[in-house]
């Protein structure tokens, strides 16, 4: 049953690895489909996962941890709004700024967390019945956090109101000619201003996730690159949250057997395999046609000012 | 406006005047003696950045003449810099790099700064004015996995690898050596992660390692996120560098603490009476193992062996061809004895040891001399894994 085993343990890792990358995603999507470019991903992301450690450590209480995460995220991002949407700075730049000051702020404050274990952690469950299937069970039911499940419902309803409803059809207008949604009435600004929002919250809560539930504990930089990785998967998943948990969830499994496999291929190679996936993907969908065939907002990166076409 | 300009660019003067005295100044023996350290991680790692600025402050703290300064989260190849700024703009007289990758950019200052005091960790270059050092542990990843190989019921134990250098070969050796010793059916296996500093990924390595069978963990990593993964799935590990009891009362049997602070009092004594000096460190290499007390075992200070498992360990028999019937917890106890007394009578590497390949790698009869140490590059029997640049 050896391969049982390995179909378990990847879907396993899949889920608890994917999750953050999931949320993460999820938000850039929204914030890139109303045409706002967020590379301030890995800044949020870091001081959710600060925050969230820090005050589910004083309250004893990991999902206040998330909270704060969300809020801290969200109120990180719109740092990146009000620079690229108010003064229409460029998106960039403002995007990277953001991440070098998540990174340094989160390190300078988080200085005497160091060392500390959370005491209490997100609690693990086992989903009554599901969990009996063979294998399905076990990989996809047992030993994940609810807050897995959350991101998971997530993905239909964020798909459903991205196409299906009058806001998802405002922001997608604004991302993609955002002068003829001003003229029809959507109020552009608040709009993106709403989807930088959201996304700043959602990265928020992907960090918080690492810190209170996939390793509890608060290291400086402990991101490791995760939110650049979000940016590729949000291209990868065409701005389209359901490609989005495929992408999260193939990337998660993938890491995960770049360590099972180390025994039979060279470990370098291995762990650069991901990350080469992405590139490729990258690569592939970069073809200006195809990326507007695809959902790539029109404008994207462009800040919007009336009466200028 | 003029006149206040004018005051600025006097006083900027002033300052670069001050500035060359202060890196002029040769230290004189007897005087405030400033330290700068230049570090490769945060010093709130809780691993390789944090032992050595503990053994800073505990520097600070006992000698009153001195004084230092740290620069955290220098990159390799950037320390050239950091070194410049610390002795002309910081004056300091000592310079210590602590990470193997700043071999370069040190050696190239020493010559620069002649009468200035260098000291790298890890390296092997030396100068008239600048010496290396190593707090190894070696020997404890030795007692380690005696330890891990007499609890383990699936004979097969996990390694975290950082980075896949000749220390961590020997230390994994090691570990795979006193495994063996106890538990010839022992198997080491072991998953890089290419980073010092990667929680996540570390993470992942120790539920990978999961997922093949290991129930027992030792790793080099500079977090204690393998000690606390184990502890999720209720199962032992070995904690490394710092005390991270903490984060696995019940589960963290034992690991290895470094007291950096051993060498650093030492040296910066020396230095104060006049006994080191920028002309005499040519051939002054610090390799401070258990007896020089460089490095402590356990989890946490002065906890060789977490209480939890001491009785378990006692009841353990193992037949030692020299000492006889005897207890895992004793042997552990006695090897420890005979590698921290003065006369050392026990190493891991004791021949006659042969590689995972069948190669005679120690001669019956002998131990390894330091450059074999240092540059082992062989893996041995029973480390199952990926082993790059495996001789």
């Amino acid at each position: 049953m050896e391969w049982q085993s390995w179909v378990v343990s990847t879907f396993s890792f899949m889920l608890s690895y994917g999750t953050p990358l999931l949320l993460a995603t999820l938000g850039e999507i929204y914030a890139e489909r109303s045409g706002v470019l967020n590379l301030g991903i890995e800044g949020m992301m870091i001081m959710g996962a600060y925050s969230a450690f820090v005050s589910a450590y004083v309250t004893q209480n990991p999902w206040i941890g998330l909270a704060v995460a969300a809020g801290v995220g969200c109120a990180f991002s719109l740092i990146h709004a009000f620079a690229s949407i108010t003064l229409k700075a460029n998106q960039v730049v403002s995007g990277l700024a953001l991440t070098l000051l998540g990174l340094g702020l989160s390190g300078v404050l988080g200085r005497t967390w160091g060392g500390l274990p959370l005491p209490r952690t997100l609690q693990k469950i086992t989903v009554p019945g599901l969990s009996r299937i063979p294998i399905l069970g076990p990989s996809l039911f047992e030993g994940q956090t609810l807050l897995v499940y959350i991101t998971i419902l997530l993905v239909p309803l964020l798909w459903f109101i991205l196409f299906k409803t009058r806001i998802g059809i405002s922001i997608r207008s604004v991302g993609e000619d955002p002068a003829t949604a001003d003229s029809l009435g959507v109020n552009v600004k608040r709009v993106r201003y709403l989807c930088v929002a959201i996304g700043g919250m959602l990265a928020g809560v992907a960090g918080g996730y690492l810190s209170v539930a996939y390793r509890p504990a608060w290291t400086e930089g402990m991101t490791a690159g995760m939110g650049w990785i979000v940016v590729a998967l949000t291209i990868f998943a065409f701005w389209n949250p359901i490609t989005g948990m495929l992408g999260s969830f193939l990337f998660a499994a993938l890491y995960h057997l770049s360590f099972r496999l180390q025994p039979w291929m060279s470990p370098e190679l291995l762990r650069a395999l991901p990350y080469l996936f992405a590139i490729l993907v990258l690569v592939f969908v970069s073809r200006g046609t195809l990326q507007r065939r695809m959902g790539a907002p029109a404008a994207l990166t462009i800040p919007y000012t009336r009466g200028e076409d | 406006m003029r006149k206040r300009f004018a005051g600025v660019i006097g006083l900027l003067a002033l300052l670069m005047i001050g500035a060359l005295a202060v890196s002029a100044a040769e230290y004189v023996p007897g005087s405030p003696l400033k330290v700068g350290f230049v570090y490769v991680g945060p010093v709130t790692d809780y691993g390789w950045t944090a032992a050595h600025d503990q053994a800073r402050q505990i520097c600070v703290d006992t000698f009153p003449w001195l004084e230092t300064i740290y620069v955290e989260t220098v990159a390799e190849g950037e320390e050239g810099a950091t070194i410049d700024k610390l002795i002309n703009e910081e004056g300091c007289h000592v310079v210590i790099t602590t990470s193997f990758g700043f071999i370069w950019g040190t050696v190239d200052k020493a010559q620069q700064y002649p009468d200035k005091i260098f000291l790298h960790a890890t390296g092997f270059l030396r100068e008239p004015n600048l010496a290396t050092y190593m707090a190894d542990f070696y020997q404890i990843y030795y007692l380690n996995g005696i330890i891990a190989g007499a609890l383990t019921e699936t004979n097969k134990l996990g390694y975290i690898g950082a980075v896949p250098i000749p220390e961590l070969k020997r230390h994994i050796s090691a570990f795979a050596l006193g495994a063996r010793a106890v538990n010839p059916d022992a198997e080491i296996h072991v998953r890089w992660i290419n980073e010092w500093v990667d929680p996540v990924a570390a993470s992942a390595a120790t539920r990978a390692l999961i997922d093949e069978g290991c129930d027992a963990f030792a790793f080099t990593e500079d977090t204690a996120a393998v000690v606390q993964v184990a502890a999720e799935n209720e199962m032992i590990s070995f904690g490394h560098y710092s005390p991270m009891y903490v984060f696995s009362p019940e589960y963290c049997v034992s690991g290895q603490i470094a007291h950096w602070e051993a060498i650093y009092l030492d040296f910066f004594q020396k230095i104060y009476d006049g006994v080191y000096t920028a002309n005499n460190l040519k051939h002054v290499d610090y390799w401070w193992l258990l007896q020089e007390e460089g490095v402590e075992m356990g989890c946490d200070p002065g906890m060789v062996i977490n209480p939890a498992y001491e009785a378990q360990l006692k009841g353990i028999m193992f037949t030692d061809p020299v000492l006889g019937e005897i207890s895992i917890y004793d042997l552990v106890m006695i090897r420890l004895q005979q590698m921290s007394d003065p006369g050392i009578t026990f190493d891991p590497f004791q021949g006659p040891v042969y590689d995972r390949k069948g190669v005679l790698r120690v001669p019956a009869g002998c131990i390894l001399s330091f450059d074999e140490l240092t540059q082992m590059q062989w893996a041995a029997e029973g480390i199952v894994g990926a082993w790059p640049d495996e001789p």
